[in-house]
This record gives C-alpha cells, structure tokens and sequence, in this order.
C-alpha cells in the first residue's frame, strides 16, 4: 500500500504533464511528422498514379474496367465503317484478347473487397505491363490499315490510360528537396521575403521603440495615446490590406497620388505595378500595421527598468542620451531580442496583407514563400513538393533565430 | 462560491444531457409527417417511401432559375430529390473545397458544378465519371451540345462533363459613338487587333470617353482568357503579346490597365468612359437594367479578332457518388432540353444545348442570341488548354505575361516560356 502511494507521488509529475503531452503529440508532432512523410513523396492529387503514398507497385483495376470498355465501344463504331476482312478479324482478335484479360484481372487482381486500387507483386506488374504492351501494339496494327477509322485518336487517347493504371512506386527519396533548391521560384520567393522581412523589421523597430519611448512617459492623456496607437494593430489584415490597396490604386488611390505629385514615384499607377514600387507599398503598409505591436512588446521591457537606476545615474551626471545609451538599451536587451525574433519569424511568414494587397504581383515579384507554398499544395495539389518547399522554409525560420541567438549573444532560457 | 459554481455547471450539464437526449424523438415524430400521404401510397403501392436523397454542389444563384430547376425535377422525380448545396462564390475557395472533397474520396457530392478549368484536372484525377455511356443510353450526340464546353471536359478521349451554361468572351461598342461602316466591320469578324487599336484611338474622347479599349489585363485567370484572344488560341504567342503590349502602353486604355478585372472594365464602360469593352455576356444584362449611363440601346456586339474564350460552368458526376444512377438522372435533366430551358428562360443564360438556340421562348428571354455580332462571336469561341495541371501552367503564364507587360520582363522570355508550358 505504501509501495503504491510512493510510486504514485513519484510519477505524479508526469501524470499531470500528460495532457500537455498528449495535446503537443496530437496538433505539432504528428502534423509535422505527416507533412514529413509527404516530402518524400511525389504525391500530387491531379495524377492517378500519384495520388497516394505508394511504397510498392499497385494496380488501378477500376481504371482498367473502364478503359476496356471504352476500347470496346471504339472497336464497335470502328467494326461498322471498316470493309476489309483482315481488319474485322483484328478487331475480333483485340476483342478475344480484352476478354481473356478481363478473366485475368477477375482471377488474379481483383480483391475481395472491390478496391479500385490494389497493390500487385513483381510478378503480376510484369503481366499488366504486357498487357498495356500488347494491347497498344494490336492496336497500332489495326490503325496501320487502310480504312475510313472514325476514332483513332480517342482510341490511342484512352488506351494510354493502361499506362496511368500501372502505379509504381513514387517514392522519391530526397528529390522534391533537390528540386526545391534549384527551383528558380523558390529562389526568387526567398529572396523577396528576406528583402521584405529585414526592411520591414528594421523600420519596425526603429518606430516601435520611439512609440514605445513616448507611451512609457508620464504623459498627459497617455491612455488615449496608448489605445489609438494600438489601432492599426488590431484591424485585421485582410481588412487594412484591402484599404491599402484601395489608396495605393493607380487611377484613384490618394496615396499613389500623393506621392506621384511629390515625385516620390514618376507615375501613380508606379505603386502597385513596378517591382521596386510595389515592395515599398508593401512594406509601408505592414510596418503600419505591426509598428504598434512591437511598440507593446518593447514597453513592456522598459516598465521593467527600475527608475532608481535614471535616478542614480543623473546624480552621477549623465545625460539623457548617455542614459538610453547605457541604461535603457542594455536592460531592454532581452525584450528587444523577443520582438525582433517574434516580428521576424511572423514576417517572414507573412501571407495575407501581400495575397490581399498584390496578389504576388507584378509578374511574381513581389510572391513570398508562403503564398508559393499555398499555391503549389492547394491550387495545384503538389502535396509532396510542396511540403518540401514548407520544410525548407521551417528550416530557414531556425537559421535565422539561430544567427539572432548568435549576434545578440542572449540567452533564451535563463538556467 | 466555488460551491454556487460546481451547482451551476452541474446544473447546466444534466439540462444539456435532457435536451440532448430528448430531441431524438422529436425529429422521430416528425418524419412520418414527411411520408407520403395515405392516398398516394394507393396508386403506387410498390414506390418506396422515401425518395433517394441527391446533392448537387452548385455557387449561389443571382437568378431564381436554379430554384425552379430543382423545383421541376423534384417534382417529375419519382425516385429522387435533389438537394443543393451551395458553395462560396469564390472560385478559386471553391475548387479548392471541391477538392478536399473529392480528393478524399467522399461521396457528399453526387453531382458538381465546375469551371471550365478544373475538368481536366479533376478527370486526370479520377474524381469524375465519364458520361459517354449516359450519353449513348440517352441517344444524345457530343455535337448536341455546345462545343466549347464539351471540349473542355474532353479528357485523353473520354468526355467527364455537359454544359450548365456556356459564357464567352466578346466585344462590346458603344453603338452610338461608333459609325455603322465601322460596326458592320466589327460584327462581321473581319478586322484585326491593329483596326482595333487604330478605331480606339480614333474615337477616344468622343461622347464624353476617357478611353479607347478596355479589357482584363491583371495577374489573373481573366489574364489568361485575354491572352488566349490576342494569340488567337496560342497560335501566335510572341505575336499576340506584342500587340497586347501595344495595347497597354497606348493611351486608348487607362494607365491602369494592368490591375484590370471584369469589375473595373464594367465599371468604365458602363458608366460611359470607354468606347470598346472585351467582357463576358453578363454585363449586357447590367447595360439593359437601365441602372447605369449607358443603356442597353448603346450597345453593339461583335466578335474578337482572334475568337472569344469560352468560360462558364460544366457539370460532371462525382467518381465516388453514393447514387450514380440518380446522379445520372438529375444531370441529364439540368444538361438536357428541360433544365437547359428553365435556365435559359428563368436566368437568361446561353443554353448549352443547342437545339434550344432556335427555341423561340429562349430567343425571347435572350435578346442578345437574335443580335447578329453576337451570334458570329458564338460561331468563333475557343477555348483554354485542357490539362492536368492548369492551375499551375496558367500561374506561370500569368507571371510570364504581367512581367513582361509591366514592363519587368523581356518579350522573348515571355513568349518561349509560355509557348514551352503549352506543348
């Protein structure tokens, strides 16, 4: 009895971090872990032969079924218009031959449940390739007849369908990662966002720490300065990307304008449909929008700062600059470290305001590799490749975390 | 209080556990309400009681002749109902929430609607099931129906998909600015994108126009559908970008041509700052609502020089359908002459089966299939690359193409990619 008690005080910290365990298993480890397992596949939805995860070669039977009867009906419209004998007993001959492969599939292939696809050993694989070989070279010798044929080429159209039923093996090892380095896209995407990420983060800071330095002054109305600079922050991006769009439009855009009439930019419609234009517009409206946030997370660090610390070092004679310069910046260090990380990782993501604002335009110039990733999995359904480029994008999140853990020489978790 | 809580929430629960519990037998009692009445029972004692239910995945429509449709095979059905459900207006959305379905094998679908686009994808997929067996059993022909649609869902010789209704790209002039020489030359067909660009710059400006010619021209599908027009169906790529640039960088089209969709051109021809428009037929039923400058008298009709892209919707039976009889059935009614004509008479759209281009009710509903211009447009459609992976080749073209009308990028390296995606 004691035993028991003992033995569960002793594991009692497990039992209570368990749901945690259970909850990081179910929604991180696994995804992750399947999102894996599709990278080393050529796994793309818009191929028969590749629209699944096959390690071994399969059979699609129902394809097959479907095929044969096609050939079949071509064969009657064919048996009707033909005049020579030696092409009716070819098309006799294909038809005797469909049917004994028709009893070969039933005794052989078919499985008991009816599954459109079934896996075949080495064995079956070499029949099914001979009978797409056979079937293709009678058919090439009914065709090299001289005849009025009606349907030729949806004939050879559908009998290539014999070729898309054999599944072989798309496993592919490490190539979707090959092909994701020397993708040209893949380049271009990721520069663009690197380009887009540290401009960005770079204006961000500069602001946020001024915004951050004046809401943290005893200032008169400083709640109403604290609530209308978290504003932009809080309008959803979709939302504000679209208002952007609206005034950076070429034709009747105040800001596009604006800055057309300050030969900032030759032209108006320069904003939205040049290269260089439309990452500027881009990066405005998101240091906009995200200025406030790292305003917060760096106020937060200053109201950490004892005051006695400014006290004692005006006694000593500093001045207010030398006092940001060595008081304020080494102490803020550590909140500095998490917003830049924090804006950092959430820029380099960043999807929404630029798939609002430009669509990845003009010409894909301004296409991170968020939007290129949602583009090849869900609007082409290249699953494989395009957990690829999503893993090589985590990876380049972890680079850059790891040069800041370097470069600012902090400590992530204090021992 | 921790204690008022721990009432409350208990409380709270066992009601949940009662309401949850008790309102299975309610929608019990209610179905026998939804059989069949004892009267009807008498005259077909071997009809089931229930009609097989079917789904058909379909965007909102504006008109009520989806409505009507569905009213009129309800009621002519003996065996099944048909039940809609309607999906997000955006496309794109919807393609991709088809495909989550499909590619899952589901059967929640048994018949879908699709854009033209996605059939080769979907057949490629093995998520639709050929209809030439339907076809043959219903002793209807492919030429039955309209061909761009046809062609669309025409994949590695088998046919996946019938029309729901047709669209296609066309031009539209202000019949008032443009001089009858010129319109008859326009609605004949034979001019080329040069007269096209010398008539825009001759009449820009009069009647009160900002602009010559406006078309879609931002990084999009309509991109693709314009581009397919100015190569006259890919035959002349490096051609037809030259004389789309020239379009772009002339002053007949507005600074902005390059972020144009369907929205914008309507907006600037209807309220009466263009001469020419490319766009589909819906904006001549925005034209004759009255609502907007230009009236529908003001408007003419006349084909593209290089064809018009053929768009619109295609129906096809999912692979997986739970009740492919019944998915049969309700298809050939909404494809065939008395689903086609509710549609074309309730909603105006083309028809998609051909018979009923001459049916004098719909020629009644449809002013714009008795106009002459329109009618040569119709006989020259063309229609966008049927292919596995179109979503991706008409990404890559749209970059290729916005690049180098944007002036980003070369004319050769445009034309040699786009030319090499399409082989």
């Amino acid at each position: 009895m004691k035993n028991i008690s003992k033995i569960v005080e002793s594991k009692t910290a497990y039992i209570l971090i368990l749901p945690a365990v259970v909850f990081i298993l179910l929604f991180s480890i696994i995804p992750i872990g399947e999102s894996l397992r599709y990278a080393f596949f050529d796994f793309q939805l818009n191929d028969q032969a590749k629209s699944g995860l096959y390690i071994n070669a399969n059979y699609n039977i129902a394809l097959y079924d479907e095929t044969a009867f096609y050939i079949r009906s071509f064969l009657d419209m064919e048996e009707e218009v033909v005049t020579k004998d030696e092409t009716k007993l070819q098309i006799d001959a294909i038809r005797n031959m469909l049917d004994e492969y028709d009893q070969y599939m039933l005794n052989n292939i078919s499985s008991p449940d009816m599954a459109s696809v079934v896996s075949v050993n080495n064995e079956k694989l070499a029949y099914v390739t001979k009978i797409r070989d056979n079937i293709m070279s009678s058919l090439e010798k009914l065709y090299s007849f001289d005849e009025p044929f009606v349907c030729e080429e949806d004939m050879f159209a559908v009998a290539s369908e014999l070729d898309t039923a054999i599944i072989s093996s798309n496993f592919s090892g490490l190539n979707n990662f090959k092909s994701v380095l020397t993708d040209t896209r893949v380049h271009s995407t990721v520069g663009f966002t690197l380009i887009f990420t540290f401009i960005s983060v770079f204006f961000e800071l500069c602001f946020g720490m001024a915004l951050a330095l004046i809401m943290n002054k005893a200032l008169k109305g400083r709640g109403i300065i604290r609530t209308v600079s978290l504003i932009p922050w809080a309008i959803p991006t979709a939302v504000a990307a679209l208002i952007w769009s609206y005034l950076y439009n070429g034709s009747s855009g105040i800001i596009s304008h604006l800055f057309a009439w300050l030969k900032i930019i030759p032209e108006p419609t320069e904003l939205l449909l040049s290269s260089t234009g439309s990452l500027w517009a881009i990066i405005l409206a998101d240091v906009w929008k995200t200025t406030p946030y790292m305003a917060l997370l760096l106020l937060a660090g200053l109201q950490t700062i004892p005051h006695s610390l400014y006290e004692s070092s005006s006694l000593d004679g500093a001045t207010k600059l030398q006092q940001f310069g060595s008081v304020t910046l080494p102490l803020l260090k550590p909140s500095i470290f998490v917003a830049l990380l924090f804006r950092t990782l959430d820029a380099f993501r960043v999807f929404d305001l630029i798939y609002v604002l430009t669509g990845g335009g003009p010409g894909g110039t301004t296409e991170s590799v968020s939007i290129y990733a949602y583009k090849v999995m869900f609007a082409q359904t290249r699953f494989g490749y395009g957990s690829a480029v999503v893993l090589v994008m985590a990876l380049t999140v972890g680079l850059i975390t790891f040069a800041y853990i370097k470069l600012l020489n902090v400590k992530l978790i204090n021992d | 209080m921790k204690k008022v809580l721990s009432i409350l929430l208990t409380v709270i629960m066992i009601l949940a556990l009662v309401t949850g519990c008790g309102s299975q037998p309610t929608t019990q009692s209610q179905q026998p309400s939804e059989q069949p009445s004892p009267s009807k029972d008498a005259e077909s004692p071997s009809a089931p009681a229930e009609k097989t239910k079917l789904t058909f995945a379909v965007q909102a429509d504006s008109t009520d002749a989806l409505n009507q449709l569905i009213a009129a095979f309800n009621d002519s059905s003996e065996l099944y109902t048909v039940e809609t459900v309607v999906m997000t207006n955006d496309s794109g959305n919807m393609h991709d929430q088809l495909l989550n379905s499909l590619s899952s094998k589901s059967g929640e679908y048994d018949v879908i609607s699709m854009d033209v686009v996605w059939a080769g994808e979907f057949a490629a997929a093995g998520y639709l099931q050929p209809i030439d067996e339907l076809l043959a059993a219903k002793g209807w022909k492919v030429t039955d129906f309209n061909a761009g649609s046809m062609a669309s869902g025409k994949y590695k010789g088998k046919n996946y998909v019938l029309p729901y209704f047709p669209d296609l790209g066309f031009l539209f002039y202000r019949s008032d600015i443009v001089s009858s020489e010129d319109a008859q030359k326009l609605e004949s067909g034979n001019y080329t994108w040069a007269d096209l660009l010398a008539m825009a710059e001759k009449y820009k400006g009069q009647g009160g126009t900002k602009y010559g010619h406006v078309y879609q021209s931002g990084q999009y599908e309509g991109l693709v559908c314009n581009l397919n027009e100015f190569t006259a169906n890919w035959t002349d790529v490096k051609g037809g970008l030259e004389v789309m640039n020239q379009f772009t960088k002339s002053d007949v089209t507005p600074k902005d041509i390059l972020v144009y969709t369907e929205g914008e051109t309507h907006n600037a021809f209807l309220n009466g700052e263009s001469v020419f428009a490319r766009n589909w037929p819906y904006m001549n039923g925005m034209a004759a609502s009255g609502e907007y400058t230009v009236k529908g008298n003001q408007v003419g009709f006349a084909p593209l020089p290089g064809g018009g892209t053929v768009g619109g919707w295609i129906l096809g039976i999912n692979a997986n359908a739970k009740n492919k009889a019944g998915a049969e059935e309700f298809l050939a009614f909404i494809a065939g002459p008395e689903g086609q004509k509710i549609n074309a008479t309730v909603g105006s759209y083309l028809p998609g089966f051909n018979a009923l281009l001459t049916d004098a009710d719909v020629l009644a509903k449809n002013a714009l299939l008795t106009n002459q211009g329109f009618s040569n447009a119709l006989a020259k459609t063309i229609a966008r690359p049927v292919v596995a992976n179109y979503s991706e080749i008409s990404d890559q073209i749209q970059i290729k193409a916005h690049e180098y009308l944007s002036g980003n990028g070369q004319l050769d390296s445009a034309a040699d990619t786009i030319s090499g995606l399409l082989k």
